[in-house]
């Protein structure tokens, strides 16, 4: 107990740390490079850092009937993606792979999505409730995906242990991984979908239903929500080098760390470049988009279970 | 006192009290309460026989009377038996409790064809899952669990689609009956019969090995005529559409919560009971059990996702429920499907045989899970039926404020039935999954059936945002500010709080600490008699620690540790949000500014999904508006 407890536990506050510093800095990449590709000048880089800053300050409107389930959601957004980031490696092994295994992850990040869904319920105008609708068909495709990737990754290696799953050999070069190629694939083409980005950004859709779920929010709340998604893209990101490009985090742990950094830079950028060149796509669209997409997973899990 | 002799009270005090109901059914105060004494002394002891056999073993099977030319009726609790007589007395008692106040509200129908039948069905059920006999007493019992049942299915008989629901539902049930009489008669009709008369369970135990090796067409017939007359029963693809949907909502609020939570279990049971403890454990050689683990995971996969995505697209609230009950039957039936599955491999295995274990004990605790949560969303939709009077969610919005346990209750019980972490309805899909995934390893196409579980776990979570955020969320409706002046207060009475109040409680209990309930089943496995299912008993992990893992610790999950990681982040976010100091206020929402709300802008049900509904009219489930 007490020795890997407290180990567990001083990862875990590093992972959060971590995530809570980096995610706005990762957004204002995203901001600054959309805007240079567009040929604007762009916020300064730490601009998300005084948004997030600005809005706990600012006045907090509730418009909805039932004021206290918007707080919990609210809070509910950010709480499941730090508790996520317990159950990813960052720089050290998950802190938590005696407390959950690849399959919690994946509930835990559906938990992520209901968070969203509720508070744009509990808000209860319209334009939210168009939003809850999309947001939860994209959620519906988009989920059974991860599933593949992580149970493609169980079946390889006979376990659904995170750091087996993660870390391990579902990218593993020693012969033809091609149900793991096959995934990767598929998950880097879901992942801007993952993490809510133009051109699969339909829930909020801010030029059409104004944000959708979070219409109503201000002040904190939307700080709170806007904190959430930085921080889910990163997380998403680390956990997909995780179960994808595992190299390097054996390493000692600045040196695995600056490793992770740099992959999930790569991953920003190239959410940046397709988000800043596409058109958002409408729903029914999306959702064919994904089910191609689950088709080719589907296809990736047939070649795992013949032995791919 | 015996557990058999406890039983036979409980059985006798159901009779009697069903008699005395009837007698003082119009002295409405009190005909509730006298019912609820009854089912409440019989569950205790019941629940007592159940917990004895549990702790200590099975007692001996209690011969209760003999007629000439019908052979012997015998009762027998086991330890399968003791787990199914746990989940129907405590749903029986806290459904019992909630009808005191609820049936109050039916004024143009008596009370006299409401308790005496609800006592006999209780009876009934009590009554299959521990008579041994296939042929007559079996049917005996049956009958006494569904003709009172279809009398509460048509208990609104003025409304002509209730009767017909319930004349459906009768007759699926006798169809179902003659099934499994047909296949304990096939079965039977060779042997001599014993000591035991011919139909008893242990005599068709005991004649399946040479049927098994001599005559396997026989075996298969007679499986087969199990598997759907159970399969009708329990809610399976594609016969529970054809009663299911219309029955469960048809009744009053607390018999759906028994009939979705408790009495398709029976079906289950029977399934459980047909295909693992029928065979016996040395017969595994020449039993096809992965054949049948292929087709019973198959029909349980294709059940759980027609049956969600069917129910998606309801829009009415117990239509919708019922629909569910039959997407969570295919997880159950999924779980059975997978252990059949890995039997063949867990004599030679070790990591088979827990997975074979795990999947087992991963239905029956679906079982436990989705009596105790789907009770619980019935009689939340009864609560909300009470207080507006319609089933339809395009009519009710915001009862969150006007209902805030109820509301909380139904919260609850949808991130059960839908799988979020640290509810139930996880913890046993968890165990479900964790079998049938690495389960592939034994037999690939498990993982593809995982695979679509998971999948159809997502549509069950977007059909209760659904439920829960039309009712209880979204704006107040027209409707729900016009019963709001009638009555003042929407809020149902303690005594319709209280059983929501336990079952929601026990979802939590089994969310948070799974392996309690797997230390129960557990238990139950290893004092059930004889056949391949008490084989699996040793087979199950089951540590003393809060954790619950798969074969060697190559799956785990400890939903406490979980929480408080959970909670100390809510708190952190919670720590964030307070510290700019920002001041709340409240404010109509923004409408564009031109127009006011009103119910025509009020964003109901129907408009919740379109695209996928529309993409996924081929997979059937008309909904009604």
């Amino acid at each position: 107990m007490t020795e890997s407890a407290l180990w567990a536990i001083v990862t875990g506050v590093a992972n959060v740390i971590l995530v809570l510093a980096a995610a706005p800095f990762c957004e204002g990449i995203i901001r600054k490079v959309t805007a240079r590709v567009q040929s604007r000048q762009g916020p300064p880089i730490w601009q998300p850092y005084l948004d997030i800053l600005k809005l706990l300050g600012k006045e907090d409107i509730e418009s909805g009937e039932s004021p206290g389930l918007q707080r919990l959601s609210a809070y509910l957004s950010l709480a499941a993606v730090l508790t996520l980031a317990w159950f990813v490696p960052m720089g050290a092994a998950a802190p938590l792979t005696k407390a959950g295994d690849a399959i919690l992850v994946i509930y835990l990040l559906t938990l992520c999505g209901v968070s969203t869904l509720l508070a744009g319920l509990a808000a209860g105008s319209t334009y939210s409730l168009f939003g809850v609708s999309r947001e939860m068909m994209a959620m519906l495709t988009l989920e059974p995906l991860l599933a593949v990737g992580v149970i493609v990754g169980a079946v390889e290696t006979g376990s659904l242990r995170l750091d087996d799953v993660l870390n391990a050999s579902v990218y593993s070069l020693a012969a033809w991984p091609l149900a793991g190629i096959l995934m990767l694939v598929v998950l880097l083409f879901s992942l801007q979908a993952f993490v809510g980005r133009v051109p699969f950004d339909t829930a909020e859709a801010e030029t059409e239903i104004m944000e959708g779920p979070l219409i109503e929010y201000s002040g904190p709340k939307l700080g709170l929500f806007k904190y959430a998604q930085m921080s889910k893209l990163f997380v998403y990101c680390a956990l997909l080098v995780g179960l994808f490009a595992p190299w390097g985090s054996q390493w000692p742990y600045p040196l695995a760390l600056l490793v992770l950094l740099a992959k999930i830079g790569v991953l920003v950028l190239l959410i940046t470049l397709v988000g800043a060149t596409h058109a958002r796509y409408r729903i029914d669209q999306a959702i064919r988009y994904y089910a191609a997409l689950f088709v080719l997973s589907l296809v990736a899990l047939t070649l795992a279970l013949v032995g791919f | 006192m015996t557990p058999n002799l406890a039983f036979v009270y409980a059985l006798s005090i159901c009779l009697a009290g069903s008699l005395v109901t009837l007698l003082v059914s119009r002295w409405k105060p009190v005909v509730g309460w006298l019912a609820f004494l009854c089912v409440f002394s019989s569950s205790s002891l019941v629940i007592y026989a159940a917990l004895t056999v549990l702790l200590s073993g099975a007692a001996p099977a209690l011969t209760l009377f003999s007629l000439a030319g019908l052979g012997t009726c015998r009762l027998a609790i086991d330890g399968l038996s003791a787990i199914l007589l746990l989940l129907i007395a405590v749903i029986a008692v806290l459904s019992s409790i909630y009808s005191v106040r609820y049936m109050v509200h039916y004024t143009e129908y008596g009370l006299g064809r409401y308790y005496p039948y609800f006592l006999l069905f209780v009876a009934g059920m009590y009554g299959i899952v521990v008579v041994t006999d296939l042929m007559v007493y079996f049917c005996a019992f049956w009958q006494l669990m569904t003709l009172p049942s279809y009398a509460l299915v048509r208990f609104e008989s003025k409304k002509q689609e209730n009767v017909r629901a319930a004349n459906r539902y009768l007759l699926m049930m006798e169809l179902s009956c003659g099934l499994v009489m047909a296949g304990a008669g096939l079965l039977g009709s060779g042997s001599q019969p014993g000591a035991l008369g011919r139909y008893e369970f242990d005599s068709l135990a005991a004649n399946m090995s040479s049927v098994l090796s001599a005559d396997s067409f026989t075996a298969i017939a007679a499986l087969l005529l199990f598997l759907v007359g159970f399969g009708i029963k329990a809610g399976m693809w594609p016969f529970g559409q054809l009663w299911l949907p219309a029955a469960h909502p048809a009744a009053p609020s607390p018999v759906s919560a028994l009939l979705s939570g408790v009495m398709i279990k029976t079906g289950v049971y029977g399934l459980m009971r047909s295909f693992l403890w029928l065979i016996p454990a040395d017969d595994l050689a020449s039993y096809p059990a992965a054949a049948w683990g292929l087709v019973i995971g198959v029909l349980g996969t294709a059940t759980l996702f027609f049956g969600t995505i069917q129910a998606l697209k309801q829009e009415e609230s117990k239509r919708l429920l019922a629909f569910h009950s039959i997407g969570q039957v295919g997880y159950i039936l999924l779980g059975l499907g997978a252990c059949l599955a890995l039997l063949p491999a867990a004599s030679t295995s070790d990591s088979a045989r827990v997975l074979a274990a795990m999947a087992l004990a991963g239905a029956l605790f679906h079982t436990i899970n989705h009596g105790l949560f789907k009770s619980l969303l019935f009689l939340n939709a009864g609560s909300v039926l009470f207080a507006t009077g319609t089933q339809s969610l395009n009519r009710i919005g915001g009862l969150f404020k006007f209902m805030p346990v109820t509301g909380v209750m139904t919260l609850i019980a949808s991130f059960s039935i839908a799988g979020v972490p640290l509810f139930n309805g996880f913890a046993s899909k968890w165990t479900i999954y964790v079998s049938t995934v690495l389960g592939s390893r034994t037999a690939p196409y498990l993982a593809v059936l995982a695979l679509f579980a998971i999948l159809t776990s997502a549509i069950t979570l977007a059909s209760f945002i659904k439920f829960f955020g039309s009712a209880f969320l979204s704006r107040t409706s027209q409707l729900v500010k016009q019963r709001l002046e009638e009555k003042k207060r929407l809020e149902v009475d303690w005594t319709m709080l209280v059983p929501q109040l336990v079952l929601a409680s026990g979802c939590l209990v089994f969310g948070l600490f799974p392996q309690t309930a797997l230390r129960l089943l557990k238990a139950g496995l290893a004092t059930s008699e004889h056949g391949l299912g008490a084989t699996l008993a040793d087979g199950l992990p089951v540590s003393g620690g809060l954790a619950v893992a798969g074969p060697g610790g190559h799956a785990l999950i400890v939903p406490f540790v979980l929480a408080l990681v959970l909670v100390s982040m809510l708190l952190l976010a919670r720590t964030l949000s307070r510290s700019g100091g920002s001041q709340r206020r409240v404010a109509i929402p923004w409408l564009c500014g031109y127009a006011l709300e009103s119910e025509a802008n009020r964003y109901t049900a129907h408009g919740l999904y379109g695209e996928v509904k529309r993409y996924l009219r081929w997979a059937g489930g008309t909904a009604r508006r």
